[in-house]
């Protein structure tokens, strides 16, 4: 997602990381579901929309190799159902920053678009790291 | 779907039971490759002395449950908030299971609000949190 790699250090509230834009076909959706035991209703599940985003900014958040990075609450609003074959773009940044005894966390927002750039997915990550 | 929507109403139970197996494929599908879920020689040394499921496939039972009370109103109109607890393991047995505590109405639109848990065979608290339902307007 960032054009150039940052440094952690770098990552300050207001940050905001290059958009990703997924496309969620049939596959990825088969794929999903079989991971989560779950069956389709014709619709993308919203938590693998989510999981896109996530998986997005992880992947981007720039820690030192053997770092362990844990999830430690999410804040979601679904705006409307996405079908099967969307193309969406998810925007993340860091909404703050904060530094609490040995751990950092780090408070990521996220906000997902469809290809008409309506809103169909809002929301607030809490990401904990060794400080 | 709920046939009633009334306070009190039980949601759930979803059982699930975790494996490496889905684990990996949940990392696959996500892209999601952390080691601490992938890795078992890597995630053996760590704090958690073995891989964990991600936060967000242990979501995934809970946005199930909801989608199956309420459809597509959990799609279009659904608010979650949780909060990782605990994390659940290869072997774990998750029930999630939930309550409507309050219905609101607001502006001729009413709500549905929830709680939820995510727990393990052992008793332990995985995820707990809420969730808000948009249902139709009286004028839908």
């Amino acid at each position: 997602m960032p054009d150039k790699p940052i440094s952690y250090e770098e990552l300050t509230s207001g940050y905001k990381f290059a958009p990703a834009t997924y496309e969620l076909n049939a596959s990825f959706v088969s794929k999903y579901l079989r991971a989560v035991d779950g069956s389709g209703d014709g619709f993308v599940p919203p938590l693998a929309i989510t999981a896109c985003a996530i998986a997005a900014m992880t992947k981007t958040i720039p820690l030192p190799p053997g770092t362990i990075a844990i999830h430690a609450s999410q804040e979601l609003e679904f705006f409307r159902p996405v079908p099967i074959g969307a193309t969406i773009d998810c925007h993340i940044g860091v909404a703050q920053k904060i530094a609490r005894g040995k751990m950092s966390m780090l408070v990521l927002e996220l906000e997902i678009l469809d290809k008409d750039k309506e809103k169909v997915q809002s929301g607030r990550a809490t990401i904990a790291l060794p400080a | 779907m709920l046939t009633e929507i009334q306070e009190g109403k039980a949601l759930g139970p979803v059982v699930k039971h975790i494996t490496q197996e889905k684990i990996n494929l949940y990392a696959e599908a996500s892209g999601d490759f952390n080691p601490i879920h992938v890795d078992e020689s890597f995630a053996a040394k760590t704090p958690f002395g073995g891989t964990i499921a991600h936060g967000m496939l242990n979501l995934a039972y809970v946005s199930e449950m909801m989608t199956s009370a309420f459809g597509e109103s959990w799609l279009s109109g659904g608010k979650l908030r949780a909060k990782f607890k605990e994390s659940a393991r290869p072997g774990d047995t998750l029930t999630i299971t939930g309550t409507i505590f309050c219905i609101e109405q607001k502006s001729d639109v009413s709500y549905a609000n929830c709680n939820f848990e995510v727990r393990s065979q052992k008793d332990e608290t995985i995820v707990t949190g809420e969730t808000i339902v948009r249902l139709s307007s009286g004028k839908e």
